[in-house]
């Protein structure tokens, strides 16, 4: 191959969305991928090498965004993939009409393309709050390129 | 007139008193030597082995026969095993009036021969009986096979790597501290099943694969065909079955490592599919179809592949020879342990079969009987 294009990507250029770990090394509380969706740990057994084969880690795990209960079984020596999961606190400015949310970002721009919660009683005190005209900061959590709003909390004004 | 009380040396009343005894001894003399029926030429004298003709062993296996107890059962094995082996269709004089121009040829009838159902449990794969077994199996002499989980991958794994002796006194704990599994008085090290885990994880993908883009359905002995090709090994059994077509059923395949692996493999990727309804059809078929074949059954040990064969053969109205060789009583009630006249009262097996139970280790009695049998009427020229 003699001409290779340079492709250049966007965004998360460099970094990458999830990082290998041995399956033997995550715990309780870490996180993992399991059918492509970025989890936290709720139980984890490891059944030691037998008639089964290589010892194995049995990991009981719920999905951040849908909350779905997800289960898999690794060998221990295998790598699994650990998603790189983020928070970040921003201001709510507005919410808008069509269920979108606009923030303020750190740098003063406003970042736009958050959905509301689908949580109900995080919508409620989102929307109770916004109404009755009090500073909100919103938690956002991201993982995989996909990103929700995951706490709230009501800041007294200055 | 003389006190018969008061005996002198010249009474009268000695000879009554002889009488008496005499009554009584010829009383008891005919109580304990009660005349008998003679048994000769109705049943055959118990002669053992003599060892100053030598040491010639297929003389001594032929001596069981007369030998006793559990000797005479095997040797009626042995000559019931050869009646299935002798038979031909030919044999059968009586012609049924409605039967195929085909099945009137002589030289047809003379080629038809019984169909052989072999059965065996697990343990017995893990021990030598194995390399017997796969003797048959070469050699195309058994059509049928049925067995339990552990009974295909200990023939697949022991390609990978070997099973030891070891004894039946190894503490359990210990041995579990040490990745050695313990089968009686035989030793699995846990790494032989981690072979067994690498090597056939990539095969049930493969089948995956197969299964979504070509439409296969899997069933037991499909995938079991598929693992007798893919060892690609000649000690082993389950390879030669795949070269010679011979069935191998095993409706439990999910209870042992290769479940086990079944299930390890459906969190990896999920969707393999094994259909046991399409095997229950193919097994009953072989019994259903065997027509006008006879059927016998040889089975070592009890279980699963026992009451399976015998349930196939249930329905063509029971097999015509049947060998178990096990070590099974029937006092619990339980299959494994119920003699063949129990089979006959089901159906399983014909009021004029010739069965025979073996109450035997086959590890001791099955390489005997194949000696006395399968490997002798083949060396024969």
């Amino acid at each position: 191959m003699s001409d290779e294009e340079h492709h250049f990507e966007s965004s998360d250029a460099g970094a990458s969305k999830t990082y290998p770990q041995q399956a033997g090394n995550i715990r309780k509380g870490g996180y993992i991928v399991i059918k492509g969706r970025p989890c936290k740990v709720v139980e984890v057994s490891t059944s030691k090498t037998g008639k089964h084969g290589h010892a194995k880690c049995h990991f009981v795990a719920i999905d951040i965004f849908t909350s779905k209960k997800l289960e898999d079984i690794v060998p221990s020596s295998h790598n699994c993939d650990v998603p790189h999961v983020n928070r970040v606190d921003y201001q709510l400015i507005d919410i808008s009409e069509d269920g979108f949310v606009s923030l303020l970002t750190d740098n003063g721009s406003t970042k736009d393309d958050l959905k509301l919660p689908t949580d109900e009683a995080l919508l409620t005190q989102l929307k109770s709050g916004f109404e009755e005209g009090k500073d909100i900061v919103v938690s956002v959590m991201s993982a995989m390129g996909e990103e929700q709003m995951c706490a709230l909390k009501e800041v007294s004004p200055k | 007139m003389v006190n018969p009380k008061t005996p002198s040396q010249n009474s009268p009343h000695l000879p009554r008193k002889k009488m008496e005894e005499d009554r009584v001894l010829s009383s008891v003399h005919s109580t304990v030597f009660k005349e008998s029926e003679s048994l000769e030429g109705k049943c055959d004298k118990i002669e053992g082995y003599d060892f100053n003709q030598g040491v010639n062993y297929p003389k001594l296996l032929r001596s069981m026969l007369t030998t006793g107890f559990q000797a005479s059962n095997l040797g009626e094995a042995i000559d019931v095993v050869n009646q299935m082996l002798d038979w031909r269709l030919a044999d059968e004089t009586t012609v049924p009036e409605d039967c195929s121009e085909e099945e009137k040829d002589p030289s047809y009838r003379e080629s038809v021969k019984c169909k052989i159902f072999l059965g065996f449990t697990s343990n017995l794969v893990s021990s030598g009986v194995r390399d017997t077994i796969r003797y048959l199996v070469q050699h195309h002499m058994v059509d049928v096979i049925v067995t339990t989980t552990g009974g295909v991958e200990e023939d697949l794994i022991k390609c990978l790597a070997p099973t030891f002796k070891g004894d039946f006194s190894l503490p359990g704990a210990y041995l579990r501290s040490k990745g050695l599994n313990r089968i009686g008085n035989l030793l699995v090290p846990n790494d032989n099943y981690c072979k067994f885990e690498d090597w056939i994880i990539p095969i049930f993908d493969q089948m995956l694969k197969e299964q979504k883009e070509e439409n296969v359905l899997w069933t037991p002995s499909k995938l079991l065909a598929r693992l007798g090709k893919e060892i690609n090994n000649e000690s082993s059994y389950l390879y030669w079955a795949y070269k010679m077509n011979i069935p191998v059923f095993c409706p439990g395949l999910t209870d042992g490592s290769l479940g086990d692996m079944l299930y390890f493999h459906s969190f990896r990727t999920s969707g393999l599919v094994i259909d046991v309804v399409q095997d229950i059809r193919a097994m009953n078929g072989e019994a259903v179809h065997a027509t006008p074949r006879k059927t016998g059954m040889i089975i070592l040990g009890g279980g699963l592949p026992k009451h399976h064969i015998c349930n196939a053969n249930m329905m063509r109205n029971g097999a015509d020879y049947a060998v178990f060789i096990n070590t099974g009583q029937e006092f619990d009630g339980s299959d494994s342990g119920a003699r063949p006249d129990e089979a006959v009262s089901w159906g399983k097996i014909r009021g004029s079969a010739k069965t025979v139970k073996v109450y035997c280790d086959a590890t001791i009695a099955f390489p005997l009987l194949v000696a006395e049998t399968f490997a002798s009427k083949r060396t024969k020229p």
